[in-house]
């Protein structure tokens, strides 16, 4: 009886007892958990090679506080030295005390070093080992050292790492002056057939103008926290113009603005992208309203690359007087289709030649290969670039 | 609540049997099949859907699985018997529960949690194991729309970013990796055995074995459908991302702009695996019980019983996860088989008519 | 029997032949039970229902516990006796006697001072009977009254019952008999739109504490004979009259048995409200969930019968109770059916969408703060870091406090006087509010997210008690283990619903088990030519509503 009277109290003791363990679990706090207050948000990383190892700086975004008045993202950057990016990673942790979160880190920018010396996979490793790191980021060159990239002041924005994601926003990519591409496109076609990508490369230019309010603690391998803004110090402006081509994870080759155009177009990627043309000897900007684009493999019988580009553009800007007319018309007089088609055919034919001078895959050719016949693959794939001949197709229309 | 109805088994089979495929198992299969994945894992399918439609109808007798197999082999062999099937059953729930726990870390923590942060889910187990077995066809009729929101909502915001072309060409992993792909997705297949404690806790209407298989199979559908963008977005990389249906939407746009809206999906389909976990292990208390009776403390003290052993089992295996895996689908890969694909069948060679008491 | 309606003796017990000629509604079902507690049932249809009815019908001294053994049992012709015996049954201060004569005869009324109404006594019976010059014979009394409802009565524990409930009796000298008249005067209040269910479109009535007039609101609405009001009596030493109403034919006969074997069960002392009832009719009296409906509207309440649904009413309590309660019939108002389809389901899921707003966003906003920054967009993250960089406490201990903050300015503001809630919420709002942020307190999202999450709660009035409970229970697991906690206390929420079932009907039906035509009327509502039939869970033998 006792024992049964027992038994029917114990749901409501479990309860108590449960109730008990929650409210201790709330008020104490401590699972290991790393709350908001004690994270760094890391919004890009950039990676250098050192002699002894890497060079990580951690571009950290720091709250403004409650009492903000305006908007903007203060940051910090920190910079660490070791063996290894994850070396670096958790010297960044203990020097600030802050538990580095990468959840939220847009943007990995690879010193120019870094990229050319070694295959970067090493340097992305950890990268794209960590469950609680999103693939999605942004990956990027630099002219010169990451370091000195991500604790620039940006001219434009609050933190450079912002400023230069700007870059590689959709409409830019739309407007063909640059091609981006993730850590996890990346890593695809460097595991791929083809093991060939691209990363967008980005230069720094210096700006005359005011200070920024950026804290900045770059430097040597000691260094951490926040010093005070350094004074003078001057805001830059960066470009994304350039494409740095990439074989087995070593870059082999820069493209340049045209032919980064150029492959962006065969993408079919562009709207309202501009390039120029002549009429006669005068220079003319041609926008870009429609295009499509293509690469095909025919593997029937000696491999054969067609790379066909159509594009319909408006007439921009002209570079002589014109009646008021002429400035209400969008279309596009056959001559200056004839220039703007020989350009963008130039283009297209540099371009090619750049990936076969290279051995970079731009078109991802060999992937065709493989996805097409298993077999042809077997037979081609040592050679394919340098067996492959190109059939340029370009095709430029006036928007009537 | 005695009883499940036809239609919860049914959405039990479509809606809540394929979350428990979208986890790891389809990273596995990349590892092993590369691009050619699907196959195995519809290999797979078809020979669960026909265990299933075995189970089904055997379900016709209107026996319990303890009944039919005492109606045969008399007492003391179905003892023996449904207990070997429960030890099955709490082995088939052992990957599952392991698996979920390595996802949770991974997916509802920044930083990699204590072991403490799982410990809630054997508190939740022992409560609904300690609840009926047929209870459950009510948390179906939940759970459905839930897990059809969440992979509807997963394959929506995923499909744009997947390469389809990516799993050409057909054949490039060749026989050793859909062999090697089917041992592995076995482990992941125990739905028919599964359905054998709920035999005689669900009235058999008209035609449900066939409902039954082809609500299987479209259930199946959806994990091939999923399993292919989740090539077709990650292709190479693909062995590398271990928690499938959580990341695979991570690179719809909106995601930049609103946050990680895509994890009301990834929330969803938790929620519905958090009770698919416990199903092998509900089926393998109710097998107990069939063989030993039912006091009425003993449904309880079970379900205290099988969570201590899976808390200790978390804590033990806790960094040999890895390890656990491999010998499910490299080791043992021959006993969910056994169990959930070769037993369905042969009790349809069971005897027929109830033997006279 | 009486020789009138209104004068026929309500507790009297009847034999099964006095029943069958007694008029249609007052067929009554007597139950012994226990020796000293006794239930009946009274059936009321509709033509005796139209008040006033009679008014001594409910309320008895029982024998036995805590009441008053009569020296005798009945009235004597010697006046002085039956006076002494009933004023000694009722000794408090406010049963008052008078005594005045007749030319022939003397009269003592006793009445209940705060429950009589003296202008009637004296109109309807002291005048009459000052002027009256007959023999004392109680038929010829009773003629003389002019009071409509009165009635002979001989049982001085009767008397005494009447005096209770507000009715005067009369003793005559030389006569064994009192008179019982029905003047009795309960303060009620008018009826008014109930401030729980307030309703732009629809009717705005409201039930009161008066059973009567509630009884007659329901009449108003059902001008059916089936519609049985079943009466009885629960709570020892407050004889609660509680009535137990369905459509005869719609509800389903073991509900009804069941409801009323319930009714039985109860064993308490007192019953002040109707919410007392619900511990009982509940199947888990101890659960945090709501299992019988409420309603503060006769026309909810009618509607709710007419889909089969058994409701209860208790005098002294303006909430009426409906059982079997479904969960889903919170997230209905009676104005969905008032508008139009698409407006009446867009409605329903805001009210779903408010409710789970309430409850899971104070917690998934600490568990996005402690243990996964990434439910949060990179921008909206750096504004709440920025907001909360000052701040003392954890993100979970500063939600707890201005979760608590709420519920303090909740709880007072519903029972402060009003002329004093102009300046609660000055303080509420500015000294509380702006104030603490300002000094660093807490942060202005947290204040932010509990005030919407507040006002999600109350989208939804019907389940504040639980949902309000509940968010604070999510809340400590947030702060505990993080959303995972959050999704493994929501699968714990989702499987305690579906099993629970009241009066064979399960909580949260049509969902879970799935009514695919019941379906019509949840969160989605189709037009109400759709609704042909009543619903599928409630299990009513007459099934189609519509034809």
């Amino acid at each position: 009886m006792r024992f049964k009277r027992f038994l029917q109290t114990v749901p409501m003791k479990l309860w108590l007892i449960l109730t008990a363990v929650v409210l201790f679990a709330f008020f104490s706090n401590d699972f290991g958990l790393v709350d908001i207050q004690k994270t760094a948000i890391i919004l890009a990383a950039g990676i250098d090679k050192t002699d002894e190892g890497f060079s990580v700086t951690a571009q950290i975004a720091v709250p403004k506080g409650s009492d903000r008045t305006t908007g903007g993202t203060s940051s910090v950057e920190i910079q660490a030295e070791g063996e290894t990016v994850s070396d670096c990673i958790s010297l960044i942790f203990s020097k600030t005390g802050w538990v580095p979160k990468l959840v939220f880190c847009d943007l990995i920018v690879l010193g120019e070093d870094a990229v050319k010396e070694e295959d970067i996979i090493s340097h992305l490793n950890y990268f794209l080992r960590n469950d609680y790191m999103p693939d999605s980021c942004l990956l990027a060159v630099c002219e010169g050292k990451a370091g000195e990239l991500i604790s620039s002041t940006s001219a434009i924005d609050d933190a450079s790492s912002l400023a230069i994601e700007k870059l590689f926003s959709e409409a830019a990519v739309k407007s063909g002056r640059v091609l981006t591409n993730t850590l996890k496109d990346f890593a695809i076609d460097y595991y791929g057939v083809s093991k060939c990508s691209y990363l967008p490369y980005v230069r720094m230019e210096e700006q005359e103008g005011g200070q920024n309010d950026s804290q900045t603690a770059a430097g040597g391998s000691g260094s951490s926290g926040g010093s005070g803004g350094s004074g003078g110090e001057k805001q830059q402006i960066y470009s994304a113009e350039q494409t740095a081509l990439f074989k087995e994870g070593r870059m082999v080759g820069l493209l340049p603005q045209e032919q980064t155009l150029a492959l962006s177009l065969l993408e079919g990627n562009v709207f309202t992208g501009t390039f120029n043309a002549k009429d006669g000897t005068m220079p003319v900007t041609l926008t870009v309203v429609r295009n499509e684009g293509g690469v095909k493999l025919d593997s029937a019988h000696a491999p054969k690359a067609e790379l066909s580009l159509s594009v319909t553009v408006r007439l921009c800007c002209r570079g002589v007087t014109a009646p008021v007319e002429d400035i209400a018309s969008d279309s596009v007089s056959p001559k200056i289709l004839e220039s703007a088609k020989k350009t963008l055919t130039g283009y297209v034919q540099t371009l090619w030649d750049m990936g076969k001078e290279s051995g970079c895959d731009i078109f991802g050719l060999t992937r065709m290969l493989y996805r097409s016949s298993l077999k042809k693959y077997e037979e081609w794939k040592d050679v394919l670039l340098s067996a492959v001949t190109p059939v340029i197709e370009t095709e430029v229309l006036s928007m009537k | 609540m005695n009883k499940i109805s036809a239609r919860q088994l049914l959405f039990f089979l479509a809606c809540v049997a394929p979350v428990g495929k979208i986890v790891l198992l389809p990273a596995r299969l990349a590892d092993t099949s590369k691009n050619d994945l699907l196959f195995p894992l519809l290999a797979a399918y078809l020979l669960q859907a026909a265990a299933v439609f075995c189970t089904l109808l055997v379900a016709k007798r209107g026996m319990s699985f303890a009944e039919l197999l005492e109606n045969t082999f008399g007492r003391v062999v179905s003892k023996i018997l449904l207990t070997v099937f429960a030890l099955f059953l709490l082995f088939a729930g052992l990957l599952p529960v392991l698996e979920q726990k390595v996802m949770v870390q991974s997916v509802f923590y920044d930083t990699l949690p204590s072991l403490v942060a799982f410990a809630p889910y054997f508190l939740f187990a022992v409560y609904v194991l300690s609840k009926p077995l047929a209870s459950h066809g009510r948390v179906w009729d939940i759970l459905a729309p839930l897990a059809i929101f969440g992979l509807a909502g997963i394959l929506v915001l995923s499909a744009a970013s997947a390469d389809f072309s990516a799993l050409a060409p057909v054949g490039a992993a060749g026989q050793k990796g859909f062999f090697e792909g089917t041992m592995s997705a076995m482990a992941w297949f125990f739905d028919a055995a599964l359905l054998l404690p709920l035999l005689g806790k669900f009235d058999y209407e008209k035609g449900l074995a066939w409902k039954g298989t082809l609500c299987y199979l479209a259930g199946g559908a959806a994990v091939l459908l999923f399993t292919a963008i989740f090539w077709g977005i990650f292709q190479e990389t693909a062995p590398n991302q271990l928690f499938a249906f959580t990341v695979t939407s991570r690179y719809f746009p909106g995601v930049t702009t609103l946050g990680r809206i895509d994890y009301l999906f990834i929330f969803a389909l938790a929620l519905v695996m958090a009770f698919y976990v416990t199903l092998p292990l509900q089926g393998s208390i109710e097998c107990a019980l069939e063989a030993y009776g039912r006091p009425r403390y003993l449904p309880t003290l079970l379900a205290i019983g099988v969570t201590a052993v899976f808390l200790t089992l978390d804590v033990l295996l806790d960094y040999r996860f890895t390890e656990v895996l491999d010998g499910v689908t490299k080791w043992a890969f021959w006993v969910m088989p056994l169990f959930s694909v070769v037993i369905p069948p042969l009790l349809l060679l069971l005897r027929r008519r109830r033997r006279a008491v | 029997m009486g020789s009138s309606l209104y004068s026929m003796p309500m507790r009297l017990r009847m034999t099964r032949a006095e029943r069958a000629d007694a008029p249609i509604g007052f067929g009554r079902q007597s139950t012994s039970r226990r020796g000293a507690k006794e239930l009946s049932y009274t059936r009321m249809t509709l033509n005796y229902l139209i008040p006033p009815y009679p008014a001594f019908m409910s309320v008895r001294i029982k024998a036995g516990r805590g009441r008053h053994t009569p020296i005798m049992k009945n009235v004597s012709a010697d006046l002085e006796r039956s006076k002494e015996a009933l004023k000694k049954m009722l000794p408090a201060d406010d049963f008052l006697t008078f005594e005045f004569a007749s030319p022939k005869l003397s009269f003592c009324v006793l009445f209940a001072d705060p429950l009589t109404d003296k202008d009637l006594l004296g109109e309807q019976v002291i005048r009459p009977l000052r002027q009256y010059t007959g023999a004392p014979r109680a038929e010829e009394v009773l003629k003389a009254l002019s009071s409509p409802e009165a009635k002979t009565e001989k049982s001085l524990e009767k008397l005494a019952e009447e005096v209770l409930i507000g009715n005067p009796v009369v003793l005559f000298s030389d006569m064994d008999m009192g008179v019982v008249v029905g003047t009795k005067k309960i303060p009620v209040r008018a009826i008014a739109e109930p401030p729980t269910d307030v309703t732009l479109k629809g009717p705005r009535e409201g039930f009161i504490e008066d059973f009567k007039t509630n009884t007659a609101l329901i009449r108003r609405r059902l001008k059916t004979g089936e519609l049985k009001i079943d009466t009885t009596d629960v709570g020892r030493r407050s004889s609660t009259t509680v009535a137990v109403c369905y459509l005869e034919g719609t509800a389903p006969k073991a509900t009804v048995e069941a409801v009323k074997q319930k009714l039985q069960g109860i064993d308490i002392d007192i019953i002040p409200d109707s919410s007392y009832l619900t511990h009982f009719l509940a199947s888990r009296p101890y659960s945090l969930v709501k299992q019988v409906g409420t309603t503060e509207k006769p026309d909810i309440f009618c509607a709710k019968l007419a889909e089969g649904r058994v409701g209860l009413i208790v005098d002294g309590s303006p909430i009426a109770l409906t059982v079997p309660y479904l969960l889903i019939e919170d997230f209905q108002s009676s104005e969905d059916y008032f508008v139009p389809p698409y407006r009446a389901t867009f409605t329903r899921l805001l009210r779903l969408f408010a409710l789970l707003v309430a409850i899971y966003l104070p917690a998934f906003y600490v568990s996005a703060q402690l243990f996964k920054l990434q439910l949060f967009p990179v921008k909206l993250l750096l504004t709440i870091a920025g907001s909360i960089r000052d701040i003392p406490f954890s993100p979970s201990l500063e939600m707890l406090l201005v979760l608590l903050v709420l519920e303090v300015l909740n709880e007072a503001s519903i029972r402060m006087p009003k002329y004093v809630g102009m300046a609660l919420s000055v303080v509420g709002a500015l000294v509380l509010g702006e104030t603490a942020v300002s000094a660093g307190f807490v942060s202005t999202p947290a204040i932010i997210i509990i005030a919407f999450s507040g006002i999600g709660l109350y989208a939804v009035p019907n389940l504040i008690e639980q949902t309000s409970v509940l968010r604070l229970a999510m809340l400590l697991v947030a702060g505990s283990v993080g959303t995972y906690g959050v999704l493994l206390a929501t699968a714990f929420v989702i499987l305690y619903l579906v099993t629970t079932e009241n009066f064979s009907a399960p909580l949260v039906a049509p969902f879970s088990p799935l009514r695919g035509r019941d379906l019509r009327d949840s969160l989605i509502k189709y037009n109400l030519g759709s609704l042909e039939m009543r619903p599928q869970t409630l299990k009513s033998p007459n099934r189609r509503r519509l034809s």
